[in-house]
């Protein structure tokens, strides 16, 4: 097959996973390239010799592609073909290359080859040195968006699209026996061994193909290529109905009780755009009754001068590179270890046909396996040395060489300059883990492996493989069998028959700790040495921060931003903490670590959203006449999750044109209102009553069969929550009605007190809201136009102010309460809601010659304050109590039995006399109608701050009387009837206002006596 | 308020209310799906998918709360033809009940759902009335409750999406039952078969959760029973 590598000057010609007869088409920062189906962005990039990925946070110094997986600081990129479909913040080396991907460097302004910033690095650099977020962010804070955006720009974060955007996003909740994170060697070791057990199992991998390390590597496994192994286990796997495999599946937050969250990628790695009706990512939210964290290690690159230029990368990265996407990145490599394990990156650099310049080891006597198969090579090793600079500007040219003393601190003879354009390194490996930490746990220092592994968990959580410092294939896979195993009888499965697969004899020799290599000059003056790539911290910022005081460890993170954002400290954290602990005088676990949160890598704001947007942001709750009102061209209000009519405009009426007629047709002639969403309780038990007295202020013990009655609510500390009326069915039998809003508190609030305080009573409670649909017709032709549906005698006589009666309303049952919100005639029709609307229909069918008129929540907020009714939750705030609204007829202190508030409304501050309390305001100018919210002043002319003595809590125009009416807080308004207040507006107007009773319109209530 | 006048009372003086609430039969309810028009959508949506909807619409639905006694738990599995599933989460039907076919679910430690064909609800309740003793409430909530029936083979994936329940069907057997969280709204969950649900959803939230079901089922295919 002849392929085109024209262009990808760096494929080998043969090797990797990739799928060389599926070349695929892509572009970065607008230029063109090919690269194989199975490459990452970050493989393809490599391949075609493009070496610089961005611009360093602070510095704007070039930066490269450093590794291969989750823990690459430099290769963040913006993807995306259209507006709507940007990705901020995604690692190149986690991106799957498919056809039209489009990405570009989120950092590099105004791009990353001829860099703007670059020209003012050096400035910027001193600018802002470590401590910069402390030292200027605080002060001024009002230049902080300033500073914001500007760092922003700067520091390659990438930016979210402006359009919607098209693809779905959902989330699905799992469970199963074990979760298993990560499916290299050890995660797949465990999983066979539980799933053969029968377990239900979960295993979740952030690469797109299972195998972890087993895909870059060239050991054998049963005396096969690893990657063979690995094919069988997961063709096993697949045949487990009870087996979930999640590759490109990152699990990225450990929550309490064994809940973890993954973020799966279903095709964002296959299309820029979901293919229609397809999930492009969905979240999953496992709860697991045991999790095995098999997460590996990443490789810790060296501390050294420049090792940030382009062509500087971990060791391990080279491997994976050569091994898994066939390709070398570079010609001549020098490798810098003070481990056997990272010769193997020189063996495969040597076995691909690239030049290894040279293998330069820190350690004096390195013997071991690899170590020994370099030699067979006849690679230059050059021990008791180490690389102390990079040189080059967009590439790495060359190095510097020189021997070190022992302890690897100090430069002990003379530099030799090598020409090369790669240097891998290696400090040794450092565990993932993260999401142990997530837990609360805190890592511990392990000497034999120079590395942090997970401490004491909370969870029910074990540890497999290099998460361990189990590095060897042969222990990896046996500690996967042996975790699982033990979460098999954790979980009381029986154990299953597993075998280990036969790996090859290695000998590794010791490591040396060294993390930060010296130079001939101190670290302040030497070449800048990075740390942390990603947040462009240095080993002179660390020491820097040791100098001016910052001991902790968790402060010298803070103060240099050491491990912050979505990097996580995952390459740098322990050789910073090795540099501070060095200047500390201490060791590395004296100084401590810091712990890491959730999320382990960025997580799109899609994933976490699911698919609560649009249309389900929130439920819409809709009574059983609401097409009725869609069709009748009401306009809607949000009451809780309600949609209430609010008003019905008729062909071009204003809303207050619409108001003025609903309310001027319903005290003239009927209106009817939808009030179906009032909540409603059914009350049954031989207590009911007794029950009734004790949550309610009034006395409810003498309320006979076929009345109503009006009760408030109040909470312990006397404040009224929730009112309503509540009707005597049957001598143990109650209805009661609530707020709208407050339904669900309601019930909740007698359920409580009825399981905790008052078990003894008998009494239970039902919630019947949606059972009956409500329709109240109010207006002096109610009683008129509800005897043409009813052959019921609901004349006065028969039917009171305040009784309730069944009877047939156009032929279907109902309950009918002669109550009123509005103070003119009433009947609330109650019919069961599968009925509601052909009774709501037949009312309009006959309702046509009293002009009958439909009104909505606005009209009956107007009719209700002419009255000098209160709402709950709006003339009421959780601070009032009854006596404050006037409304001491609704408490009864003579109740044999205490009721619920009776004490808190009698504490010395609830009988001050200068209390706010609730009266109407009858403004000066009728035609002004006060905003509600508004503050009011005894004395306009008061120096500011003027003494407040309370707010507007309702205001509105009434068509009816022909000028405004208001309620409002007044202190000691109840004694104040007749006196002025004045309310002073934002706008310059003062209003001016009578103090006066509450009930603007027919004060003696005859007009609902009927 | 409290200046009417008691007038005499023509209620029987009992200690509960029973009232039928159904019109003659030739008035048609409406079930909280009416608006959606699920016979059109039956008839020309899509014939094959992962996952099927059928609305049980216009049942007879009863709550039941109660402490029962081992009499009143007698007379109880009289009334009903089955035994109160006593045991949490656990349901029993039967076909042959003195009012027909039956299903009655646990709810909670003191409280029960009783389904039975919409007209003999108020039949079921009068019954209750007349021979069930003691303390112990039973209410209809025929027109507050619709059931969709959820069925396919993607029904679980799709109750996966919208409850935390664990569905599997060692942990959730035929059977079972559970008050839960469904989406943002809650709803009675009951596996009926191996892959076959009904749940019991409150009528106001009745539009958001079909809505959501047909959004959790689009990647499967939703087909629409009548």
């Amino acid at each position: 097959m002849t392929q085109d590598l024209s262009k990808q000057s760096n494929r080998l010609l043969e090797g990797g996973r990739i799928d060389r007869a599926k070349p695929l088409t892509f572009t970065y920062n607008g230029k063109q390239y090919k690269g194989f189906e199975g490459d990452t962005l970050a493989s393809a990039l490599l391949a075609n010799g493009v070496d610089i990925v961005g611009r360093s946070f602070k510095y704007s110094r070039p930066r490269g592609i450093v590794a291969a997986g989750a823990e690459e600081p430099n290769a963040i990129m913006q993807i995306g073909s259209t507006e709507a479909t940007q990705i901020p913040n995604v690692r190149a080396t986690q991106q799957s290359l498919y056809a039209g991907l489009v990405a570009s460097s989120t950092n590099g302004w105004p791009n990353v080859d001829m860099d703007l910033m670059g020209l003012v690095g050096k400035v910027g650099g001193k600018m802002m040195p470590p401590g910069f977020y402390y030292k200027t962010f605080m002060y001024p804070k009002s230049m902080w968006e300033t500073y914001e955006s500007y760092i922003r720009k700067a520091a390659g974060l990438g930016r979210a699209p402006k359009e919607n955007d098209p693809d779905i996003y959902d989330k699905m909740n799992q469970h199963c026996d074990l979760l298993i994170v990560g499916a290299g060697p050890a995660g797949l070791m465990a999983a066979l061994t539980a799933a053969r057990a029968g377990a239900r199992v979960i295993i979740a991998d952030e690469q797109n193909e299972f195998g972890g390390s087993l895909l870059s590597s060239k050991e054998t496994l049963n005396g096969k290529p690893a990657a063979e192994w690995v094919k069988d286990v997961v063709q096993e796997l697949s045949g487990f109905d009870d087996v979930l495999m999640l590759p490109n599946s990152q699990v990225n937050g450990y929550h309490d009780h064994n809940f973890l969250t993954i973020q799966q990628h279903c095709t964002d790695q296959f299309a820029d755009r979901a293919p229609n009706g397809q999930i492009a990512q969905r979240l999953h939210r496992v709860r697991a009754k045991w999790v095995i964290l098999a997460t590996g290690a990443h490789e810790r690159p060296l501390v050294y001068g420049n090792n940030d230029i382009p062509g500087c990368m971990v060791a391990n990265a080279v491997s994976t590179y050569i091994n898994r996407y066939g390709v070398a990145p570079g010609k001549d490599l020098v490798l810098m270890t003070s481990n056997d394990n990272a010769y193997r990156a020189a063996l495969d650099w040597h076995d691909a046909g690239r030049r290894v310049v040279a293998i330069v080891d820190s350690r004096k006597n390195p013997k071991g396996t690899f170590v020994e198969a370099a030699r067979e090579r006849g690679i230059s090793i050059l021990v008791g040395s180490g690389v102390i600079e990079a040189h080059g500007n967009k590439r790495v040219t060359g190095v510097s060489i020189a021997p070190l003393n022992d302890a690897g601190d100090a430069v002990v003879g003379p530099i030799v300059k090598m020409a090369a354009d790669t240097v891998a390194t290696s400090g040794g490996w450092s565990p993932v883990i993260h999401l142990s930490c997530h837990t609360g746990s805190r890592p511990v220092w392990n000497d034999d492996i120079l590395g942090f592994t997970p401490g004491k968990t909370y969870q029910k959580q074990l540890t497999a493989g290099a998460i361990n410092g189990a590095f060897a294939t042969k222990e990896a896979l046996s500690e996967g069998a042996s975790a699982a195993l033990d979460a098999l009888s954790n979980l009381g499965l029986a154990k299953s028959d597993i075998e280990l697969p036969e790996t090859e004899a290695i000998v590794e020799g010791k490591a040396m700790a060294l993390f930060h290599l010296p130079h001939t000059k101190p670290t302040s003056k030497a070449p800048k040495q990075f740390v942390d790539y990603q947040n462009d911290v240095t080993a002179a910022g660390i020491e820097l921060a040791c100098r001016e005081g910052f001991e902790s460890i968790e402060h010298v993170k803070r103060y240099t931003a050491m491990g912050f954002g979505t990097d996580q400290g995952k390459l740098g954290n322990i050789n910073g903490m090795a540099i501070a602990a060095k200047m500390l005088k201490q060791t590395i676990p004296q100084t401590g670590t810091t712990i890491f949160r959730p999320n382990y890598t960025p997580v799109t704001f899609g994933a976490i959203a699911g698919r609560d947007c649009g249309e389900l942001f929130d439920p819409k709750r809709y009574t059983a006449m609401h097409a009725w009102h869609v069709e009748r061209g009401a306009k809607f209000e949000d009451v809780g999750q309600w949609k209430r009519a609010w008003y019905y405009p008729k062909g071009n009426e204003t809303m207050q044109e619409a108001l003025n007629r609903e309310c001027l047709a319903t005290r003239e002639s009927v209106g009817i209102l939808d009030a179906s969403t009032l909540g409603k309780i059914d009350i049954q038990g031989k207590d009911a009553r007794e029950f009734l007295g004790r949550v309610y202020t009034n006395a409810w013990a003498k309320l006979p069969v076929g009345k109503c009655r009006y009760g408030l609510m109040c909470g312990e500390d006397g404040m009224v929550f929730d009112d309503g009326v509540t009707s005597c069915l049957a001598e143990n039998h109650f209805l009661m009605t609530t707020t709208t809003g407050g339904a669900a508190r309601v019930l909740s609030w007698l359920e409580i007190y009825h399981q905790t305080e008052w078990p003894e009573l008998e009494v239970y409670f039902t919630s019947v809201t949606d059972h009956w649909s409500t329709m109240t017709i109010s207006g002096p032709n109610s009683r008129k136009l509800l005897e043409k549906l009813t052959d019921y005698d609901v004349s006065k006589e028969n039917m009171a102010f305040m009784d309730w009666k069944p009877m047939t309303v156009a032929g279907v049952p109902a309950r009918v309460f002669r109550i009123s919100f509005t103070g003119e005639l009433s009947f609330e029709i109650n019919v069961q809601a599968n009925y509601g609307m052909h009774v709501w229909k037949a009312l309009f069918e006959q309702g046509e010659e009293f002009n009958l008129t439909p009104y909505g929540t606005e009209t009956m907020h107007i009719l209700r304050a002419e009255k000098g009714f209160i709402i709950a939750g709006q003339d009421t705030d959780g601070s009032v109590h009854p006596f404050d609204l006037g409304m001491s007829w609704a408490v009864s202190m003579q109740k044999p039995f205490s009721f619920i508030g009776k004490r808190g409304m009698q504490r010395e501050d609830c009988v001050r006399a200068d209390r706010k309390q609730l009266v109407g305001l009858k403004t000066l100018d009728p035609n002004v109608v006060l905003p509600e919210g508004a503050q009011g002043v005894l004395d306009p002319k008061a120096p500011i701050p003027m003494p407040m003595v309370g707010h507007v809590t309702s205001s509105y125009w009434s068509a009816n009387l022909k000028r405004s009416v208001a309620m409002g807080f007044v202190k000691g308004g109840l004694d104040k009837m007749g006196e002025k207040v004045f309310y002073p507006l934002a706008d310059g107007r003062v209003i001016e206002a009578e103090i006066c009773s509450p009930v603007f319109l027919d004060p003696k209530g005859e007009r609902q006596h009927v | 308020m409290s200046d009417v006048k008691v007038e005499a009372v023509e209620l029987a003086p009992v200690d509960k209310l029973v009232t039928k609430q159904l019109p003659a039969a030739e008035i048609v309810g409406e079930s909280p799906l009416h608006h959606a028009d699920l016979i059109s959508v039956a008839e020309h949506g899509p014939q094959e998918g992962g996952v099927h909807f059928h609305e049980r619409k216009l049942m007879g639905l009863l709550t039941l709360r109660c402490l029962p006694s081992a009499e009143q738990q007698e007379v109880i599995k009289a009334l009903l033809g089955v035994a109160l599933p006593m045991q949490p989460l656990t349901s029993v039907t039967a076909d042959d009940s003195p009012i027909g076919k039956v299903s009655v679910r646990w709810v909670s430690p003191d409280e029960w759902l009783i389904i039975v064909a919409g007209e003999q609800a108020f039949e079921l309740e009068t019954r209750f009335f007349e021979q069930l003793t003691g303390h112990y409430s039973l209410v209809n909530i025929s027109g507050g409750t619709t059931i969709f029936d959820v069925s396919g083979r993607h029904v679980v994936d799709m109750l996966k999406k919208s409850t935390p329940v664990d569905l599997h069907g060692s942990e959730f057997p035929v059977g079972k039952v559970v008050s839960t969280v469904f989406a943002k709204s809650g709803a009675m969950i009951c596996r009926v078969a191996e892959d076959q649900f009904e749940l019991v959803v409150r009528r106001s939230f009745a539009d958001y959760l079909w809505l959501w079901i047909q959004d959790a089922s689009r990647e499967y295919g939703l087909v629409v029973h009548h």
